[in-house]
C-alpha cells in the first residue's frame, strides 16, 4: 500500500522528467503516450493503496511514510512524507483516475499542435503536483504541492504563449494563487510559533490557544483555499483561465486544482472547528459565490466560460458543505462533480474541435443533428449537473443542502441560497445546451463542421468521454443519504461530520432542489428552445453588471494593480533617482568645492608665500622658546 | 586546506600573468584552476565533521606578534557552504568568459582568479585584520574588471561602486582597529564581545553598503548593468554574500548587545529594501534591471533572517545565501546570453524568444520559477525558514515578507513572459540561436545544484550550525564562540 | 669690551631685517625684492656677529660666513631668473607673476 502511494506520486513526475530530457528524440505522439501511461500507472498505484486500505480496520487506516528530512531549522524539521489515509486515497483515485482520462483525451485534442511534447510534460507535472498536494504528509508538503499546482496551471494556461491574452491570464492566475500561498504561509508561521511543528496533528494541538490565534490560522488557510478554488473574493482568475486548451480546463478547472481548496478545508477541519466563525465564513463565501457565478453564467456567450462559471458555482456548494461540517458530503460532491464537469468540458471540446476552434455559442446551433453521440454525452453531463435523479449530481448536491437546515437561521439563509442556485443551474446549463445543440444548424456550423475520424486521435477523444458519461450516471449511486452511505463511513475516521441531517430534512431538500432544477430547465426551454420563444427578459443595468462579472476585475485593477504600478513608478522617480544619481554626484561636487576652497590659498603670488613662511616661522620660534624656557 | 583554497587560484593567476600564454592556453588554465578549486572544496566537504562544533581545518601563522595579529584561517559549517558557493559560481563564470572570449585574456583571467582567492579568503579568515585585508582585496580586481571590460557607462559605475564601498570599508577599518586594540587581540576565535554601539555601526556600515541594504544601494543598478555578465554574476552572487557573512560572523556574534538594541532599525531597512526592490524590479525596463533589483530585495530578505537571531532565521539565511547566489549568477549569465543574441536587454525590444529555442526557454523558465520561490524549491525552503524565524520577532515582518512573495511572483513572471512569450520583439532575429552546448554546460550545473537543493534543502539548513541556538540569549552555544 | 652694547647691534639688525621684510612684501619689482632679501640676510648676519662678540664665542661669526655664501649663491640664481624673465619680455611685476596659482 505504501509502495503504491509512492508509485502513484512519483510516476507522473518521472513521466514529466523523461519527456523533458528526451526532447526532440521522442516523437510527439510518443510523448503523449508516455504521459498517459505515467498517469495510468499512478492510477494503478492509487488502486493498490485503496485495496490495501480496504483490507484494514478503519482506525488503522493512517500511514505516514517518510523519505528523508526535507527542511530543517534548528529544532523545527519536516520530512518528505506521504500520508495514506481514507481522505488521501479518495483524492488519489479521483485525481489520477480522472487525470489519466483527460490526458488520454488530450492525445486526440492536441494532435495537431507543434508543441505537444511541452504540453504533455506540463500535464504530467500538474498531475504530480496535485498528487503531492493530496498525498503530502505534513502542512509544508501540502503547501509545496499547492504552489506547484499553481505553477503548473500557469504553464498550462499560458501554453499558447504567442497570445498576449493567454499570457496575461496565466500571470493573473498565478499571482492570485500566490496571494493565497502567502496567507497560508502566514498561518503556518503562527502554527510553528505556537506548536513548533507543521504536522497535521499540529492543528489539533492548537486547542487551548487563544481565540485570535486559532482564528488567524483558520483565516489564513481559508485565504489559500479561496484563492485556489476561485471563490469570492479571489475568483477573477478562473474565467480568464479558459485561454488554455480545453483539456487543461477539464483537468484544472473541473476535476483537480479548484477542488484543492475543498480538500484543504476537509483536511484541516480541526483548525476550522476550533474557529467556528471562520468556518461559517467559509460557508457564507461558498453560498455567495454559487449565486454570483450562477448569475454571471446566464449572460456568457463562450461555451467554456459557462462551464467555468458553473464550476465556480459547484465549488461554492462544496465550500458550503465543508463550512457546515458536512465533510463527507462535500467530498462526495467533489467526486461526482469531477466526473460530470470533466465530461462537459470534454464534450464541449469535441464540439469546439469539430468547429475549427470556435467557442462562441451564438455561432453554433443545431449540433444535435450533426454530432448525436456528443449531444447525448453532453446531455448526460448537463442532467447530472442540474441534479436530476438518477444522475450523479442529485445524490451529492442535495445532501449538502440538507445539512444547511440544521444550522440555525444562518443555515436557512444558506439553504435558500443553495436552492436558488439549483434553479440558476438549471437555467444556465440548459440555456447552453439548447443554444448549442437544438434548433437548426447555423450557417457557421454547416460551413466549418468536420466529423471525427476513426483513428487514434478520434478514438482518444471519444473513449474517455464515454467512460465519464457512464460514471456521471452511476457515480452517484455510491451514496444515497438516508440508507446507504459508504462514502461517509469511509471518511469517518478522518473527518467526522459535524452535522447529520434527518431523513425529513433530506427529503424536503431533495424534492425542492429537483423541482427547482426542473423549473430552471423549463424556463430555459421557454426562452431558448420552445417553438414560440418568449423574449428574454433584459434590463440594461443587470445586463451590464453581469457581463462585467459584477465589476470585480475593474475593482481589483483599481485597488491593487494601478496603485502598485503607480507606487513603483513614483518610487523610481522620487527615491531611486536621487539615491543613485544624487548622492554620489553630489559627493563628487562637494569634494571638488572643498578642494577649490583650499586651492584659493595658492595665489601664485610670491609675497603671499613669503608672508606665510615668515609668519609660521615666527610662530614656531615663539612657541619653541616659550616651551623651552618656560618664562611663565 | 583553506590556505590551499586561497593559494591555488592565486598561484594560477600569477602563472597566467607571468607567462606569455595565448588566449586558449590562458583560458584553459584558468578553467582548470577553477575546477581544481571545486575539487579541493569537495574534498574538504567530504572530510568535514558536521556533528562537531567549532573551527575545522585550522591554519595559523603569526603576523604582527606584538599586536596579536595572525594569519588565522579555518572553516565552520556555514562557511563551508559559502566557500562552495564561491568556487562553483566562479568556475561557471570563468568557463563562460573563456567561451565568450574577452580581449586581454591573460589580464582578465588573472584578475578573475585573484578575485576567487580574495573571496574565499573573506570566508575563511579568522582574524579581523586578515578579514579586512581580504575584504578590500576583493575590490581591486572588481575595479579593473568592471572598469575595463564593462559596458558604455562603466567608468562612472566603477567609480561610484568603488568609492561607495571604500567609504564603508574605511569605517570598518576604524572599528577593527579600535576593537582589536581594546581587546588586545585581533583573532576572531578568541576575541571577546563588545557592547559598543559605535563599533557595531562601523562594521554594519561596511556590510550594509556591500550587501546592499536600502538606502545604501546607490551603486547597485549601474554596477550590475555595466559589468560584463559573468562579473555581474560574481558581484551579485558572491560578493554580496561576503557582506551578510560579515553580519553573521562578526556583527551579531561579537556585538550581542548592540544587535539587540539596533535590531529593529535594521529589520525596518531590510523590510523596506525587500518591498522597494520588488516594486522597482516590477517596473524595471531592462533584463538586468529586474535581476539587479530582485537582488536588492533578496538581500533584504537574507538580512531579515540574519537579524532574527534564532535557529530558524539563521539556518534559513545561510540556505538562502547559497540559493540566491546560484540563482542570481544563473540569471545574470542567462541575461548575458540573451544580450549577446539581441544586442540589447530592453524588455520592450525582446520577446517571443521561446519559439524555436527550447533550451533557452527551459533554462530561463526553470531558473525564473525557482527564483520566485515556488513551493518545493530550495528558495522557498529558505524563504519559509527566514520568515518563520522573523515571525517570532513580530508578525509584522512576516506579513511584509508575505507581500514580497506575491510581488516576487509578479516581477519574475513579467520577466519570463517579456523575454520568452508574446510576439517576437524588434531586436530578435533568426540569427539569435538557441543556447549552445557550451552555454548549457555553464548554466546546467548551477541549475542542477539548485534542483538538488530543492530536493534536499536540509543539506544546508540542517548542517550549518552544529548546536541548537538558544533564542533567548542568542549565542550561548553557537559555534564561533567556542575556542577552536 | 669696546664699542656699543649688544642691544644697539640688535636694534640696527632688527631695523635692517624689518626694512628688508617690508621690501620683500611690498615692492613689486623682483630685483628690488631680491635686494630687500639681501638686506634681511645682512640684518640677520649683524645679529649673529653682535651676539658672537657679546658672548665671546666664535660660532656666530662662522655661521655668518656661511650665510653670506648661501646669500651669494641665491643672488646668482635669483638674478639669473630675473634676467631670463626680462629676456622673454615678461613684465617684471611680482603681482602679475601668478601662473602657478591653484
Amino acid at each position: 500500500m505504501i509502495p503504491g502511494a509512492w508509485i502513484c506520486l512519483l510516476s507522473p513526475l518521472a513521466g514529466a522528467l523523461a519527456i523533458t530530457l528526451a526532447g526532440t528524440r521522442l516523437s510527439r505522439r510518443g510523448a503523449a503516450y508516455l504521459s498517459t501511461l505515467s498517469c495510468f500507472v499512478a492510477f494503478g498505484g492509487a488502486l493498490a493503496s485503496f485495496a490495501g486500505s480496504l483490507g484494514e480496520k478503519p482506525h488503522e487506516r493512517h500511514h505516514l511514510s517518510t523519505a528523508w528530512t526535507w527542511i530543517q531549522g534548528g529544532s523545527y524539521k519536516s520530512g518528505l512524507e506521504v500520508l495514506v489515509d481514507p481522505l488521501s486515497v479518495m483524492m488519489m483515485l479521483i485525481v489520477s483516475g480522472v487525470g489519466a482520462l483527460i490526458v488520454a483525451y488530450s492525445i486526440g485534442y492536441m494532435d495537431s499542435d507543434d508543441e505537444e511534447r511541452r504540453y504533455f510534460a506540463y500535464m504530467s507535472l500538474f498531475v504530480f503536483s496535485m498528487l503531492l498536494l493530496v498525498q503530502g504528509g505534513n502542512l509544508i508538503l501540502l503547501l509545496a504541492g499547492w504552489g506547484m499546482v499553481g505553477l503548473s496551471s500557469y504553464l498550462l494556461i499560458g501554453f499558447w504563449h504567442e497570445r498576449p491574452s493567454a499570457v496575461a491570464a496565466a500571470k493573473k492566475a498565478f499571482v492570485m494563487n500566490a496571494v493565497g500561498d502567502a496567507t497560508m504561509a502566514l498561518a503556518f508561521f503562527l502554527t510553528i510559533q505556537k506548536t513548533g511543528t507543521l504536522s497535521f496533528g499540529a492543528l489539533n494541538a492548537l486547542h487551548g490557544h487563544s481565540g485570535w490565534v486559532v482564528n488567524l490560522v483558520a483565516l489564513g488557510l481559508l485565504g489559500g483555499a479561496v484563492a485556489k478554488s476561485a471563490q469570492l473574493p479571489l475568483q477573477t482568475w478562473l474565467p480568464d483561465a479558459m485561454e488554455g486548451p480545453t483539456p487543461v480546463s477539464a483537468l484544472i478547472h473541473a476535476a483537480t486544482m479548484v477542488t484543492a481548496g475543498v480538500y484543504l478545508i476537509v483536511r484541516t477541519h480541526a483548525a476550522f472547528e476550533l474557529a467556528p466563525k471562520v468556518q461559517d465564513l467559509a460557508a457564507g463565501l461558498g453560498a455567495a459565490t454559487l449565486l454570483l457565478a450562477g448569475l454571471i453564467a446566464l449572460v456568457q456567450v463562450d461555451i467554456k466560460r459557462v462551464i467555468a462559471y458553473s464550476t465556480m458555482s459547484q465549488i461554492g456548494y462544496m465550500f458550503l458543505g465543508a463550512g457546515l461540517g458536512a465533510y463527507a458530503n462535500s467530498m462526495f460532491h467533489l467526486m461526482t462533480h469531477a466526473f460530470f464537469k470533466a465530461l462537459l468540458f470534454m464534450a464541449a471540446g469535441i464540439v469546439i474541435h469539430a468547429l475549427a476552434g470556435e467557442q462562441d455559442m451564438r455561432r453554433m446551433g443545431g449540433m444535435r443533428a450533426l454530432m448525436p453521440r456528443t449531444y447525448w454525452a453532453f446531455l448526460v453531463g448537463a442532467l447530472a449537473l442540474v441534479g436530476v435523479p438518477p444522475f450523479a449530481g442529485f445524490f451529492s448536491k442535495d445532501s449538502i443542502l440538507a445539512a444547511a437546515m440544521g444550522h440555525g437561521w444562518y443555515g436557512y439563509i444558506l439553504w435558500i441560497a443553495g436552492l436558488v442556485g439549483a434553479f440558476l443551474t438549471g437555467v444556465y446549463t440548459f440555456r447552453m445546451l439548447f443554444m448549442v445543440f437544438w434548433g437548426e444548424p447555423s450557417a457557421f456550423a454547416r460551413e466549418h463542421f468536420h466529423t471525427l475520424k476513426r483513428d487514434v486521435p478520434g478514438l482518444a477523444l471519444e473513449i474517455p468521454v464515454v467512460v465519464l458519461a457512464v460514471l456521471s450516471v452511476i457515480g452517484g449511486w455510491l451514496q444515497f443519504a438516508p440508507t446507504w452511505h459508504p462514502v461517509a463511513t469511509w471518511l469517518d475516521t478522518v473527518a467526522a461530520p459535524l452535522v447529520s441531517p434527518t431523513n425529513w430534512q433530506e427529503a424536503v431538500s431533495s424534492v425542492l432542489a429537483v423541482v427547482l432544477g426542473l423549473a430552471g430547465i423549463g424556463l430555459a426551454w421557454l426562452l431558448y428552445a420552445a417553438p414560440r420563444r418568449r423574449p428574454i427578459p433584459r434590463t440594461a443595468f443587470w445586463q451590464r453588471t453581469l457581463e462585467h462579472k459584477f465589476y470585480f476585475d475593474e475593482l481589483y485593477d483599481t485597488l491593487f494593480y494601478v496603485p502598485s504600478s503607480f507606487v513603483a513608478r513614483a518610487l523610481g522617480f522620487v527615491v531611486e533617482r536621487p539615491l543613485i544619481l544624487g548622492g554620489s554626484t553630489e559627493l563628487g561636487t562637494e569634494t571638488r568645492e572643498v578642494g577649490g576652497l583650499f586651492a584659493r590659498l595658492q595665489t601664485g603670488l610670491l609675497r603671499t608665500y613669503a608672508l606665510a613662511i615668515a609668519s609660521s616661522l615666527a610662530v614656531l620660534a615663539i612657541v619653541f622658546v616659550a616651551v623651552k624656557c618656560r618664562p611663565f | 586546506m583553506p590556505t590551499l583554497l586561497i593559494c591555488l587560484p592565486l598561484g594560477a593567476a600569477l602563472v597566467i600573468w607571468a607567462l606569455p600564454l595565448n588566449r586558449v592556453s590562458a583560458g584553459s588554465l584558468a578553467v582548470l584552476a577553477a575546477l581544481a578549486e571545486v575539487g579541493v572544496w569537495i574534498q574538504m566537504l567530504a572530510r568535514f565533521h558536521f556533528s562537531r562544533g567549532g573551527l575545522q581545518f585550522p591554519g595559523h601563522r603569526n603576523w604582527f606578534r606584538d599586536l596579536h595579529v595572525s594569519y588565522h584561517v579555518g572553516v565552520y559549517a556555514f562557511s563551508v557552504w559559502l566557500v562552495g558557493l564561491t568556487v562553483v559560481v566562479m568556475a561557471a563564470c570563468i568557463a563562460y568568459a573563456f567561451w565568450a572570449g574577452r580581449d586581454r585574456t591573460r589580464a582578465y583571467f588573472g584578475l578573475m582568479l585573484f578575485l576567487d582567492a580574495a573571496i574565499v579568503g573573506v570566508f575563511v579568515a579568522q582574524d579581523l585584520l586578515l578579514f579586512y585585508a581580504f575584504f578590500e582585496a576583493m575590490l581591486i580586481p572588481l575595479y579593473v574588471l568592471v572598469g575595463v571590460w564593462g559596458g558604455p557607462g562603466r567608468i562612472a559605475a566603477t567609480l561610484k561602486f568603488v568609492i561607495y564601498t571604500m567609504a564603508g570599508s574605511l569605517l570598518m577599518l576604524a572599528a577593527v582597529i579600535v576593537y582589536g586594540l581594546q581587546k588586545g587581540t585581533f583573532d576572531l576565535t578568541t576575541i571577546g564581545t563588545s557592547g559598543s554601539n559605535w563599533l557595531f555601526l562601523g562594521f554594519a556600515a561596511a556590510f550594509a553598503i556591500k550587501a546592499p541594504l536600502f538606502p545604501l544601494h546607490g551603486w547597485l543598478p549601474d554596477a550590475y548593468r555595466e559589468s560584463p555578465p559573468e562579473v555581474a554574476a560574481v558581484l551579485s552572487g558572491i560578493v554580496s554574500k561576503a557582506a551578510t557573512y560579515g553580519f553573521l560572523r562578526i556583527a551579531i556574534v561579537k556585538f550581542p548587545g548592540p544587535t539587540h538594541v539596533l535590531r529593529t532599525p535594521i529589520l525596518v531597512l531590510a523590510a523596506i529594501g525587500l518591498v522597494y526592490g520588488s516594486l522597482l524590479a516590477f517596473r524595471a525596463p531592462d533584463l538586468r534591471g529586474v535581476v539587479a533589483y530582485s537582488s536588492l530585495a533578496q538581500m533584504g530578505l537574507i538580512t531579515f533572517g540574519v537579524f532574527a537571531v534564532n535557529d530558524l532565521g539563521l539556518n534559513g539565511a545561510v540556505l538562502q545565501m547559497v540559493n540566491h547566489g546560484l540563482i542570481s549568477a544563473t540569471l545574470f549569465l542567462l541575461a548575458g546570453m540573451v544580450e549577446r543574441r539581441t544586442t540589447t536587454g530592453e524588455l520592450t525590444r525582446i520577446g517571443g524568444l521561446a519559439r524555436g529555442r527550447p533550451a533557452l526557454a527551459t533554462m530561463l523558465m526553470t531558473t525564473g520559477i525557482i527564483a520566485l520561490a515556488v513551493p518545493l524549491s530550495s528558495a522557498f525552503a529558505g524563504e519559509f525558514l527566514i520568515l518563520a524565524g522573523v515571525f517570532r520577532r513580530g508578525w509584522g515582518w512576516a506579513a511584509v515578507g508575505a507581500v514580497a512573495i506575491v510581488l516576487a511572483a509578479m516581477y519574475m513572471l513579467r520577466l519570463i513572459s517579456a523575454v520568452l512569450h508574446r510576439e517576437t520583439g524588434p531586436s530578435v532575429t533568426d540569427a539569435a540561436l538557441d543556447l549552445r552546448p557550451a552555454e548549457l554546460g555553464v548554466t546546467v550545473p548551477l541549475v542542477a545544484c539548485l534542483l538538488a537543493l530543492s530536493a534536499w534543502p536540509a543539506a544546508i539548513s540542517g548542517h550549518s550550525f552544529a548546536h541548537h541556538i538558544s533564542t533567548r540569549s542568542g549565542w550561548t552555544s553557537y559555534g564561533p564562540m567556542k575556542s577552536p | 669690551m669696546l664699542g656699543p652694547d649688544v642691544a644697539w647691534y640688535l636694534a640696527v639688525a632688527g631695523f635692517l631685517f624689518g626694512t628688508g621684510a617690508l621690501g620683500v612684501l611690498l615692492r613689486r619689482n623682483p630685483l628690488i625684492v631680491l635686494l630687500s632679501l639681501e638686506i634681511m640676510l645682512n640684518g640677520g648676519n649683524l645679529a649673529l656677529i653682535g651676539y658672537s662678540r657679546h658672548l665671546g664665542r666664535g660660532g656666530g661669526q662662522i655661521f655668518a660666513l656661511s650665510v653670506m655664501a648661501v646669500a651669494a649663491s641665491e643672488v646668482v640664481v635669483g638674478l639669473g631668473l630675473v634676467v631670463a624673465l626680462n629676456r622673454r619680455r615678461v613684465p617684471l611685476d611680482v603681482d602679475r607673476l601668478n601662473s602657478l596659482r591653484g
